[in-house]
C-alpha cells in the first residue's frame, strides 16, 4: 500500500561534545565534514523528492545530535531545499532540536526564517551535579535564555526533555527540576527514564561500579510524582514519556505512535514507508560519497510485524488501542485472536478495556505486558 | 572332550567401590598378553566414558584371557561387573554365568559395606570365592590384618590370599595361578541340547541385539535355529564369538564357553536378560534358572526442557532401555512440565546415570522432579493402589492406611563418627538394629530405615559427616505401614504438580518451608505479586511472597526505535517461551532444575 502522506525527519549527527549516555548517530565534527553533510544531505533530499513524488509532508522534525551546532544560514538552506522539492503542508509543524547553550538569539531568528514552529530542548534536569553526570554542558539559566530567544521570534511550541532515574539522583532533584520547569513558558515535556545503552560511558561507570542507577522503587517513585505533578500543572500524559497542554501534543510523534509513514534523511536516519522500514547509513565516509544509495537493514513488514507494532505503538500511548480500527486495519478479530492474553491482563488488572479501546493501566511495566501480544 | 573343559575357568571380580576392580581387570589383561600395556587405556573394560569418570561400571564386560600355566594353555574368562549397590541385579546376572569370585579387599580399608554385600551374592551363587588383598603398596596397608578381618567378618579362608598391588602390578601371577588353582572348571555335556544364559544384552545398529551368553551345555555355530525358552520367539543364529575385550567372530561356542550371540534379533525386549536359549528343533526340558526381575526402587518424572523435544526424549529412552533393561518408563503429563515420562531407576545413582547420559550421549536439556519410592496406599474401599507419582495419590479422606518401603541399611564405620551417623538416621526415621564391633577401628551400623529418606542426600551427608570414611550398603526389606501426606507447593493460588511430594507427616513442615524459601528465590519478580504456599490437605504451612516487579524500561519510542523495541519485545516474548506455565506464574525451566536439585 502506498501511503499518502508522511512525515519527513531530517538527521544532523553533530555535537558540542558527546552526552555520556548517547549512543545516537553523533559525534563532534571538523569544519570541512559539515560542510561535505551539508551538501550530501541536500542531494538525498533532491533524489528522494523525486522518489517519492506527489506525496504530502505532514510534519518535519530536525534532530541530531544537535542541529543548533550546524553553522548560520545551513538550516534554512536545508528547508529551502525541502520545500523545493516536496510538497510541503502549509501549516505544516517543523520541530528543531536545540541545546540550550547553543540556541542564542541568532539561532532562534534563523530558524523562524527557516519556518521552525517548534522547539525541543534538551534540558535534562535542574541540579548541576545530574548535569555533570549526563556530561551535559549547559545549564538551567541557558534553557530560560534559550526560551525566551525562541519566543522573541514567535516560536511558541517548546519542548524541554528531562530525564529520571539518573545515578546519584535524588527525588529532591527530581521535585526541583519538576517545579521549575512547569515555571516555564511551554507547552510540551518528555520525561525520559535513562536507558543505559551498552558501550557508553555511563554504562561502562556503572559497570565498574563508579556509579549506580537508583533503586527501582526510587526510579519509580520519581516517575509516579512526576506523572501527578505534570498533570496537576496542566500537562496531560498522551504517551508514556510524553505530556503536554491540551492541544500541544507532537504531531510528528503521534505520527509513529499511530504506526503513519515516514521518510528519514541524512546519515542513520530509519525510515517507514510503503510497508517497509530501512535505515540510511550510520558510516559517514559511506554517506557522503553515496547518500542515495546507502540504504541497508530493508525490512518488509509481514502481517505478523505490522500487528505487533500497531499494538506496541498504540499501547504505549494514552488513547490506546482502538478495537475496531485494528480489526479494520487486519480484517481480523482482535478480542479472539488475543484472548487468553487478554483474560490474563484484565485479570491481573494491568490493561482496561472501555468503549471499544484497550489501555495499559500500569506503563510502568509496558514492554511486558505488550510482549505477553507477542 | 570333558578335557576341553578342564582348562577354562569362568570368573568374575567383586569388590567394594575403589578397592581397584578395574585396575587388577586392566592387569590380568596386561600380563595374559590379552592387551598389550601400550594399547591399555587406563580402565580398559570401562567403556562408557561416565564409567570411566565415575570410576565405575555399569555395563558387562565379558573378556576371554589366554594364560599359559604349568605348561597347559587355559582359557580364563573375565566377566566384569558392576560395584554399586545400585546394580545388585547386575552383579547377580554376571555371577550366574560363573564358577568363581576373585574378591578384592583393599589393604588399608579392610572389609567394607559393598565387600560384604557382593560376598553375599557370590555365595548365594554358589561361587568359589578367591580373596585378593590389594593396595599392598600403600603405607597405610596391613595385609595380615585385612586377612584376618576377612575371615573373621566373612567367614571364609583368607590366610593365603595373595597380596597384590594392581596398581603396581606387583603379584599378579599369584592371582592367576589363584584362578586356575581354587575355582572349579565347568562341566557341561558338549553333546547335550544347547542350555546358555543370556546374562546381558546390548543393542548393535548393523547386528540387532546382541546376546551375552553362558554356554551351559551343549554347542552353537553361525546357522543354527535357536529360541528362547522364556518368550519362545525363534531365531536364525547369524554370529558367534567372543571378546578381547573387542568382539571376536568365532566358528562356534562350546559348553563352558563364554560369549556372544548375534541372530537378527530386532529388539532387546526380545533377548531378555536371564532367559535361556537352545536348540529350536532339539529343545533342552528345562531352562537354566533365571534371576529374579528386579522392580525399580526409585521414581522421577523426566521432562523436556523444550517441549518441542518430547519425541527426542521418547527415542533416547527407548535407545537407553536396549542397553538397560532395568530402565522404567511410561509417559507422564505435567501441568507444570507438558510430557514426559515417569521412570524408574535402580537407585539414586542409576537415576543420575540415566540422567548424565540422556544429557551427554543425547544432547537433551532435562528437568527432573524430586525422585520418590512407590507407595501402598490402602483405600477405605478396600482398593489398594501402588502410587509413585504425587499427582496420582487420592484425597485424604479416601486413604485407610499408607505403607512406604524400608530398607535394611548396613553402614561401615570407623568408631569416632558413630555419634555423627546415628544422629543423621535419627533424623532420617531410621531404627538401630545393630552395632557390631569389627575391631578396634571399625564398627558395623545396621539401621532399619524409609527408603525415601537415604534416596535425597543421604549419601552426602553421610559422606560429610564422616569426612568419607563410612560405607553404606542397602537391601530393600519390607512396605511398612507410616504417616504420609502429600506436601503441595502453590504458586499464586494453583498447585504445582511438578513439585508435588510425598513426605513423612513429621517432614512436612520443614520440607515445605525450605521449598518455599528456595523458589522464592529462584523465580523472577513478574507483573503481579506471586505467592508461594506450601499445602498438606487444605491447610497452609508456609508461605512466601515474590513482590511484583515496579518497572520495566521507560524508554522512548520514535521512528527509528520501532523496529528495534519490535526485536526486542520478541525476544523477551521468545525468552518466556522457555518458562513454564503455573496459571498465570511463568517459572524458568531453570528454577525447576535448581529447586529439585536441592532434595
Amino acid at each position: 500500500m502506498l501511503s499518502s502522506k508522511f512525515a519527513l525527519y531530517i538527521h544532523i549527527p553533530f555535537c558540542v561534545s558527546k552526552c555520556s549516555y548517547c549512543d545516537f548517530c553523533s559525534f563532534v565534527p571538523k569544519e570541512k565534514q559539515v560542510k561535505d553533510y551539508i551538501n550530501a544531505l541536500k542531494k538525498e533530499i533532491i533524489t528522494a523528492g523525486q522518489r517519492v513524488g506527489g506525496r504530502l509532508v505532514t510534519s518535519v522534525y530536525i534532530g541530531g545530535g544537535t542541529p543548533s551546532t550546524l553553522p548560520p544560514n545551513a538550516i534554512v538552506e536545508i528547508m529551502d531545499c525541502v520545500r523545493e522539492h516536496f510538497i510541503v503542508l502549509n501549516a505544516c509543524s517543523v520541530t528543531i532540536e536545540a541545546n540550550p547553550n547553543t540556541f542564542d538569539k541568532n539561532k532562534a531568528k534563523e530558524y523562524m526564517l527557516a519556518g521552525c514552529s517548534r522547539l525541543s530542548l534538551g534540558l535534562q534536569s535542574h541540579s548541576p551535579h545530574i548535569l555533570k553526570i549526563l556530561n551535559r554542558a549547559h545549564n538551567f539559566d541557558d534553557c530560560e535564555k534559550a526560551i525566551q530567544n525562541a519566543l522573541f521570534y514567535n516560536i511558541q511550541d517548546i519542548n524541554v526533555d528531562i530525564m529520571l532515574g539518573v545515578p546519584n539522583q535524588t527525588m529532591k532533584d527530581v521535585k526541583e527540576t519538576l517545579k521549575r520547569v512547569v515555571k516555564l513558558p511551554i507547552t510540551h515535556i518528555s520525561a525520559y527514564g535513562l536507558i543505559c545503552e551498552p558501550n557508553t560511558p555511563l554504562t561502562r561507570s556503572i559497570e565498574q561500579n563508579k556509579l549506580s542507577l537508583p533503586p527501582e522503587e526510587l526510579a519509580v517513585d520519581m516517575y509516579d510524582y512526576t506523572v501527578k505533578f505534570l498533570e496537576k500543572n496542566g500537562f496531560y500524559r498522551y504517551e508514556i514519556s510524553n505530556f503536554a497542554k491540551t492541544g500541544y501534543e507532537s504531531e510528528h510523534n503521534l505520527n509513529y505512535w499511530k504506526r503513519g509513514s515516514y521518510l528519514g534523511l541524512g546519515l542513520g536516519a530509519h525510515s517507514f514507508l510503503d510497508g517497509t522500514h530501512w535505515q540510511n547509513t550510520e558510516n559517514f565516509k559511506e554517506y557522503i560519497k553515496n547518500p542515495t544509495l546507502c540504504q541497508k537493514d530493508i525490512e518488509r513488514e509481514t502481517i505478523k510485524t505490522a500487528k505487533e507494532e500497531t499494538i506496541m505503538l498504540a499501547l504505549r500511548t494514552t488513547q490506546g488501542l482502538n478495537i475496531k480500527e485494528y480489526n479494520e486495519m487486519f480484517d481480523g478479530n482482535f478480542l479472539q485472536e488475543y484472548r487468553s492474553v487478554l483474560e490474563k491482563l484484565l485479570k491481573e488488572n494491568l490493561i482496561e478495556i472501555t468503549n471499544g479501546v484497550i489501555r495499559i493501566k500500569n506503563m510502568y511495566i509496558s514492554n511486558s505486558i505488550i510482549a505477553e501480544f507477542f | 572332550m570333558k578335557d576341553r573343559q578342564k582348562y577354562i575357568r569362568n570368573f568374575c571380580i567383586v569388590a567394594h567401590i575403589d578397592h581397584g576392580k578395574s585396575t587388577l581387570a586392566d592387569r590380568l589383561l596386561e600380563e595374559t598378553g590379552t592387551v598389550a600395556s601400550r594399547d591399555l587405556q587406563e580402565q580398559l573394560l570401562d567403556s562408557m566414558d561416565l564409567e570411566r569418570e565415575r570410576g565405575i561400571t555399569i555395563k558387562l564386560t565379558p573378556t576371554r584371557m589366554h594364560y599359559k600355566y604349568n605348561g597347559e594353555d587355559y582359557i580364563l574368562n573375565l566377566i566384569d561387573t558392576p560395584g554399586h549397590v545400585d546394580f545388585t541385579y547386575e552383579v547377580s546376572r554376571s555371577l550366574a554365568a560363573c564358577e568363581g569370585a576373585i574378591l578384592i579387599v583393599d589393604a588399608g580399608q579392610g572389609v567394607e559395606a559393598q565387600t560384604l554385600a557382593n560376598v553375599h551374592l557370590a555365595l548365594d551363587n554358589k561361587l568359589e570365592i578367591l580373596p585378593v588383598i590389594n593396595k599392598i603398596d600403600l603405607p597405610s596397608a596391613e595385609p595380615e590384618k585385612v586377612k584376618k578381618e576377612i575371615e573373621e567378618v566373612i567367614g571364609i579362608p583368607a590366610m593365603h590370599a595373595p597380596c597384590i598391588s594392581a596398581k603396581e602390578g606387583t603379584n599378579i601371577p599369584s592371582v592367576l595361578e589363584g584362578i586356575i588353582k581354587e575355582f572349579p572348571a565347568p562341566r557341561g555335556d558338549e553333546n547335550a541340547p544347547l542350555k546358555c544364559l543370556v546374562f546381558d544384552s546390548y543393542y548393535d545398529n548393523f547386528k540387532g541385539a546382541i546376546c551375552l551368553v553362558r554356554v551351559f551345555d551343549g554347542s552353537v555355530k553361525k546357522g543354527d535355529k535357536i529360541k528362547f525358552m522364556q518368550t519362545n520367539n525363534a531365531f536364525e543364529v547369524t554370529e558367534v564369538g567372543y571378546f578381547t575385550p573387542k568382539a571376536k567372530e568365532s566358528d562356534i561356542l562350546l559348553a563352558g564357553e563364554v560369549g556372544y550371540i548375534a541372530a537378527s534379533i530386532k529388539k532387546v525386549s526380545e533377548a531378555r536378560v536371564g532367559d535361556t536359549i537352545t536348540n529350536a528343533d532339539n529343545p533342552a526340558s528345562e531352562a537354566l534358572p533365571g534371576y529374579k526381575q528386579v522392580k525399580p526402587v526409585v521414581f522421577s518424572g523426566i521432562f523436556p526442557v523444550d517441549g518441542n523435544k518430547y519425541g527426542e526424549l521418547k527415542d533416547a529412552l527407548e535407545k537407553l532401555k536396549l542397553n538397560d533393561s532395568s530402565l522404567e518408563y511410561s509417559p507422564e503429563t505435567s501441568v507444570a512440565l507438558g510430557f514426559g515420562f515417569r521412570c524408574g531407576f535402580l537407585g539414586l545413582l542409576h537415576m543420575e546415570i540415566i540422567q548424565e547420559r540422556l544429557e551427554r550421549e543425547f544432547n537433551l536439556d532435562i528437568i527432573t522432579t524430586a525422585p520418590g519410592v512407590s507407595y501402598h496406599i490402602y483405600k477405605t474401599d478396600g482398593e489398594m493402589l501402588e502410587v509413585s507419582n504425587p499427582s496420582n495419590m487420592p484425597e485424604p479422606t479416601q486413604i485407610q492406611v499408607m505403607e512406604e518401603p524400608y530398607v535394611n541399611m548396613h553402614i561401615f564405620t570407623p568408631p569416632e563418627y558413630m555419634g555423627a551417623i546415628m544422629e543423621l538416621c535419627t533424623e532420617r526415621r531410621g531404627e538401630n538394629k545393630n552395632v557390631i564391633y569389627l575391631d578396634e577401628k571399625r564398627v558395623r551400623l545396621d539401621y532399619e530405615i524409609p527408603l525415601n529418606e537415604i534416596i535425597y542426600d543421604f549419601f552426602d551427608n553421610l559422606k560429610s559427616r564422616t569426612r568419607g570414611y563410612a560405607s553404606l550398603d542397602y537391601e530393600i526389606s519390607e512396605y511398612k505401614p507410616s504417616k504420609l501426606v502429600k506436601l503441595d507447593i502453590l504458586l499464586k493460588g494453583e498447585v504445582c504438580d511438578a513439585l508435588s511430594m510425598i513426605v513423612h507427616v513429621d517432614k512436612a513442615y520443614e520440607r515445605g518451608r525450605i521449598m518455599a524459601e528456595k523458589l522464592k528465590e529462584v523465580i523472577p519478580r513478574q507483573m503481579f505479586e506471586v505467592p508461594i504456599q506450601a499445602a498438606v490437605g487444605g491447610k497452609i504451612i508456609a508461605r512466601e511472597t515474590v513482590k511484583a516487579f515496579r518497572k520495566d524500561v521507560l524508554a522512548k519510542c520514535y521512528g527509528g526505535d520501532v523496529t528495534r523495541k519490535r526485536k526486542l519485545l520478541e525476544k523477551q516474548k521468545e525468552g518466556k517461551k522457555k518458562m513454564r506455565n503455573i496459571g498465570s506464574v511463568e517459572v524458568p525451566s531453570d528454577a525447576f532444575i535448581s529447586i529439585l536439585k536441592i532434595d
